[in-house]
């Protein structure tokens, strides 16, 4: 009975929202398509609450080659991304009527990211990939700020890069499927004999990568997360990082030990946990340093899972999901909060400790849904130096923290940190719930009594203790960190870009040389000829 | 040399002839009257394979002379339409080029595509 | 027998006189009835079109048609496969939709008997249509030299319709330069008839061998025929000529013409030589295709037109239908998927094409210019043509759901599978050029500014030339019989001779 409805449920899913897509086509069903759109992530709620207890479900259209799936990880960020456009959804439609440009990006970002955590053959889940990633351009530039245009050129530059990236990648993988599937499973399943294994796990680590903001291809989101308001902020940070996630999870083949492969990730994991530490550190503005939290918070996830591929452990993906739903809550959360500070001077006085709780969490505050998800991950670093740098990131993020805390205090109320009232009023409950909600999930991926202890309790508080002693230390020298550019390594891209823009030039040179008739002319006989000479060679 | 290759050989050389004035000859005129000269060379070409049709075993293959005809009638309809078009350049701007250069507005402007 | 008709095989000789009659008949009534005539043949041409597509699916074969009951060597056979079908079927939708649209800006002024630009248009416009259905369907590299010329001949003064003088010398360039292709072609048939006494596609291919005879011949042919596709470095015609044509005009000589010389390289190189192994014939040719695509792209990034851009994005897009002779060639197990992928690119291509015309269109006589950089905001106010242009950009860009990315999907897997990693690189590449120029033309127009719009788009218009883009994007969706309908009559190489 209930696989029934489950099934239903996934399917409606994604054709709630799809309907509603299907109604903004009729210019007068429009403006209520979109004030409605809050509601569509339900059914996509109740699948994945529903999915959480039941068992990995199913589904398979070979009429329209479609296969749908909901295995653990996947109903995890399902019902905390669903969960997350509901509430931030209902926060920017139900108060203000942005422009239906705004609404149908946001609409066909919802489905894409939505959509990602359940797609189970290689071609729906490229399409969704894209609508998560493409449209995401119009919550860019929403505002039409001075820096958006320039964020939101980067940003679809990198975008499409990951597509090109990952297009080649898919095609790899299906090759190596010799039945000619393309159904996710059975594509996995025949990568680790695959000839091209090696070149399709480059591609796959570097197009998701990409998504993900891994050193050294991090250099957009800070810039987007900045020059997007506080809303699209939110859903991007939180729902859209995460099918970069769901695809490492789902295209890792973590069953089989790839000590190499694992050994790569895990560096690049670990390099981008403190890289965007080190970054963020010299950031002034709240919104760029919660860009480089997530940088770093990725970093670890995706450290999490080269550990796991060294090891050959399958049961890893769990772990890591929830780890990265307890993010999607939380950096969420913390974006609003910035709104929120900015919304209102007249602070009362548990609104700074409700929100250094919060971004605390993300190092592990004990009792906060962040201790649970160290905890989650602790199988993945058990080892020694593993397990060492996975401590010296919780106190590279609480540093980060304290940063952030001490930056949010100056948040002040310009465009860019405009946040719909309705949000700015329910942002405790908000903040309550991030810290809260990971509890009800945990006992999905384990036992909520490892949680108690005081051993636990020690491992959760000495990060944070050394954490706030650099950060005293790093407060007094606050003017003498070096001036990094937001996005970092974007600078050097775009200069690269600016020198290839002068191949054009030389194009345009030979195009034009090229026309001139006689050049054409000659081009036919050579043409002719050398076709002659290569048809002569066939033999 | 028998009647046939020396035919053939003529064709070549008229055929190569043409292609000369084709591509080197800047003034449109004067490749069209190289693009008929060529049209010469493989006529001249088809009527040499005229004896070497493997059909229905008539002795002079009227197949390829079909062929020829319809192409001497293509080739004129070709010529028409060159010519007018030829005129009325003529006629319009005063010169005909067919260098691009000559055509193309310094950043290639719509002003005047509009309506299009 | 080879050449005998098959029952529904008179379908052919309908389609094609359909067109004739209506060119003969707008010719003959002048003046306003030249547009009525076109507009009454275009659903009866879709009609024929699809019955034509049913019967070939229905019995599995081709339809065949012996023209005065001669069948080849000495007569002409008429020849629908799979792939003349569906080419039949986009024909007449694209005609349909290019007619439609072409009745606000071609039509005979109130007060005026005849006038000559209508006239010319509608009667041009069906001539076109009729040389189309020739290439299709015949069977007979003669008769097909003789419809490429009617092509040439009927899109020639659409080119200059409006008589400024740069139309009229892109117009003349057009002309001589796919004289100079026909000519090659036309002694490259001669040199097959020469060697085999027939120009029957079907007979010729049971006597192919390599001879020098037929070495030159296909050279000759396959390099005449490159002239009039504009595959790079021959394409000088092609962008001004689409580019200063009227859209309607710039819709189907992109979407229809330039694929009807390419239907005949595929006639060649498939169905005449398939005998004749030649790998080094798809590198030479992908090679230049992926020359084309790069050049092209590049080229289209630097326009300062909407119209030369999409012109521009023209070259590119043939490239990619060039590189199906390395990936579909022979009968290996990627060689359906190649085949499979360049048909789907050649569709795709003619619809997203043909929308993207169609738009730029409106947005030229709507805005009264098409400079790029002029149109900040513009998205505002003409919001269904920029949804066509985006879901065009779309199927060039090859991101889903679309025909272009089933058809870069299918390219993709044969180049892997085959081991062919050039042709893989390439078509990413111009992926992320496509995106480049898509971006350009989409980004400044959804932002914020203000146009002044000398008069809005009419709806109709704006519905046809996006309907033509939903195509492309349906395209995407195609069932796996589609894919086994267009091979039915491909003759399938059983290993090398």
């Amino acid at each position: 009975m209930i696989e029934v409805l489950v099934d239903w449920l996934l399917v409606a899913s994604i054709f709630a929202p799809l309907a509603l897509l299907d109604q903004c086509f009729s210019k007068s069903l429009r403006p209520q398509a979109l004030a409605l759109q809050w509601l569509a992530p339900a059914p996509a709620l109740a699948a994945g609450l529903l999915g959480l207890g039941a068992g990995p479900v199913n589904l398979d259209f070979p009429a329209l080659r479609l296969s749908l799936r909901l295995d653990q990880p996947g109903a995890l960020l399902l019902t905390v991304a669903a969960l997350l456009w509901m509430v931030v959804g209902a926060g920017v439609f139900r108060s203000e009527q942005p422009s239906s440009r705004v609404g149908v990006a946001w609409l066909l970002t919802m489905i894409g990211s939505l959509g990602v955590f359940v797609a189970a053959d290689l071609i729906s889940f490229y399409l969704v990939y894209a609508l998560v990633s493409i449209p995401a351009y119009g919550l860019i530039a929403w505002e039409g700020l001075p820096n958006s245009k320039r964020a939101a050129g980067v940003y679809m530059a990198f975008a499409i890069a990951g597509e090109a990236l990952l297009l080649l990648a898919f095609a790899l993988l299906a090759a190596g499927e010799p039945q000619g599937s393309l159904r996710i499973v059975d594509v996995m399943a025949a990568l680790p004999a695959s000839p091209w294994r090696d070149l399709a796990l480059a591609l796959l680590i570097a197009g998701f990568g990409m998504k993900m903001g891994l050193a050294p291809l991090n250099g957009w989101m800070p810039l987007t997360y900045r020059a997007a308001p506080i809303p699209a902020a939110a859903v991007l940070s939180g729902a859209g990082v995460k099918a970069g996630v769901i695809g490492l999870i789902r295209f890792l083949p973590l069953g089989a030990a790839l000590e190499n492969w694992g050994l790569a990730l895990a560096a690049i994991g670990f390099f981008s946990a403190f890289y965007g530490v080190a970054i963020g550190l010299t950031q002034k503005n709240p919104k760029t340093v919660l860009a480089y939290s997530s940088i770093s918070q990725m970093g670890v996830i995706a450290a999490a899972l080269g550990m796991a591929l060294m090891a050959g452990d399958s049961g890893a993906s769990s772990s890591v999901a929830f780890y990265a739903a307890n993010h999607m809550l939380v950096k969420a959360a913390l974006f609003l909060t910035i709104g929120a500070f900015a919304a209102n001077r007249a602070a009362p006085l548990w609104r700074l400790p409700l929100a250094g709780a919060l971004a605390l969490s993300l190092a592990g505050l004990p009792f906060s849904g962040g201790a649970l998800a160290k905890l989650a991950s602790k199988t993945q670093f058990a080892s020694g130096w593993a397990a060492a740098l996975a401590s010296a990131s919780s106190v590279a993020t609480a540093l980060l923290m304290l940063h952030f805390l001490s930056r949010l205090r100056r948040a002040t109320a310009r465009a860019e940190n405009a946040t719909p009232a309705g949000l700015v009023r329910v942002w405790p409950a908000l903040a309550v719930g991030a810290l809260v909600i990971p509890w009800a999930l945990y006992p999905a991926v384990g036992d909520l009594s490892d949680a108690f202890g005081l051993a636990k309790l020690w491992d959760g508080v000495w990060p944070l203790l050394i954490a706030a002693a650099l950060a005293y230390v790093l407060y007094d020298l606050q003017d003498r960190l070096p001036r990094i550019h937001e996005g970092d390594s974007v600078v050097a891209y775009e200069k690269a870009f600016d020198k290839s823009l002068a191949l054009g030039g030389a194009f345009e040179g030979i195009d034009a040389r090229l026309r001139q008739w006689p050049a054409a002319g000659l081009s036919l006989v050579l043409i002719a000829l050398v076709l002659a000479a290569a048809t002569a060679l066939g033999r | 040399m028998t009647p046939a290759v020396l035919a053939g050989l003529v064709g070549a050389a008229v055929v190569g002839l043409g292609l000369y004035g084709l591509i080197v000859d800047p003034q449109p005129l004067r490749k069209l009257l190289a693009f008929n000269l060529i049209g010469s060379g493989v006529f001249l070409v088809f009527g040499i394979v005229a004896r070497r049709g493997a059909a229905a075993g008539f002795e002079f293959d009227p197949v390829p002379q079909a062929m020829v005809i319809t192409g001497i009638v293509v080739a004129f309809a070709a010529s028409a339409l060159a010519v007018a078009l030829i005129l009325r350049l003529s006629e319009t701007s005063g010169g005909v080029s067919l260098d691009p250069a000559v055509w193309t507005k310094p950043d290639d402007k719509g002003e005047k595509g509009d309506g299009q | 027998m080879m050449g005998a008709t098959t029952p529904g095989g008179f379908l052919l000789v309908l389609a094609i006189l359909l067109p004739v009659g209506g060119v003969l008949l707008s010719f003959v009534l002048g003046g306003r009835f030249a547009e009525r005539v076109a507009l009454a043949v275009t659903p009866l041409g879709l009609a024929l079109a699809l019955a034509i597509a049913a019967g070939v699916a229905h019995s599995g074969q081709p339809l065949v048609y012996a023209v005065g009951g001669h069948p080849p060597p000495l007569g002409i056979a008429l020849r629908a496969d799979g792939i003349s079908a569906v080419m039949l079927v986009a024909a007449a939708l694209i005609f349909a939709a290019s007619g439609f649209y072409a009745r606000a800006k071609f039509s005979t002024p109130p007060g005026v008997a005849e006038s000559r630009a209508p006239l010319t248009f509608w009667i041009m416009l069906q001539a076109i249509w009729a040389a189309l259905t020739i290439v299709f369907v015949s069977g007979d590299l003669f008769n097909l030299y003789v419809a490429l010329e009617l092509l040439t001949f009927a899109a020639v003064p659409l080119v200059c319709i409006d008589g400024r003088p740069e139309t009229l010398a892109a117009a003349l360039r057009y002309l001589l330069f796919a004289l100079f292709g026909s000519i090659c072609y036309l002694l490259g048939a001669a040199l097959f008839f020469g060697a085999y006494g027939t120009l029957d596609i079907a007979l010729l291919a049971q006597r192919v061998h390599p001879l020098p005879a037929v070495w030159a011949a296909a050279a000759l042919m396959t390099a005449g025929l490159l002239a009039k596709t504009a595959l790079f470095p021959l394409h000088l015609w092609l962008p001004p000529a689409h580019a200063n044509a009227p859209a309607a005009a710039s819709a189907v000589l992109s979407g229809l013409v330039v694929k009807g010389s390419f239907f005949l390289l595929l006639r060649l190189w498939f169905y005449v030589l398939p005998g004749l192994p030649a790998p080094a014939v798809g590198a030479v040719l992908g090679t230049l295709g992926s020359a084309a695509i790069l050049f092209g792209s590049v080229l289209a990034l630097r326009q300062a037109r909407l119209k030369l851009l999409i012109a521009y994005s023209t070259i590119a897009q043939i490239g990619y239908l060039f590189l199906i002779f390395p990936l579909a060639s022979g009968a290996h197990s990627w060689s359906a998927d190649g085949w499979s992928g360049g048909v789907m690119q050649i569709l795709a291509h003619a619809f997203a094409k043909a929308a993207m015309f169609l738009a730029a269109g409106l947005l030229a006589e709507s805005l009264g210019h098409d400079q790029i950089a002029k149109l900040t905001g513009a998205a505002r106010k003409m919001p269904l043509t920029f949804l066509t242009l985006g879901l065009g950009g779309l199927s060039l860009m090859g991101l889903p759901p679309s025909g272009g990315f089933a058809a870069k999907w299918l390219m993709l897997r044969a180049s892997v599978a085959s081991g062919q990693w050039l042709w893989a690189l390439v078509i990413l590449a111009g992926g992320l050029l496509a995106a480049g120029y898509v971006y350009r033309i989409l980004a400044p127009a959804l932002g914020d500014g203000a146009v002044a719009l000398k008069a809005p788009p009419q709806r109709g218009r704006e519905a046809v030339a996006l309907s033509l883009a939903l195509v492309a994007v349906a395209l995407g969706f195609a069932p796996n019989s589609f894919f086994d309908f267009i091979e039915i009559g491909r003759p399938i190489v059983m290993g090398t001779p």
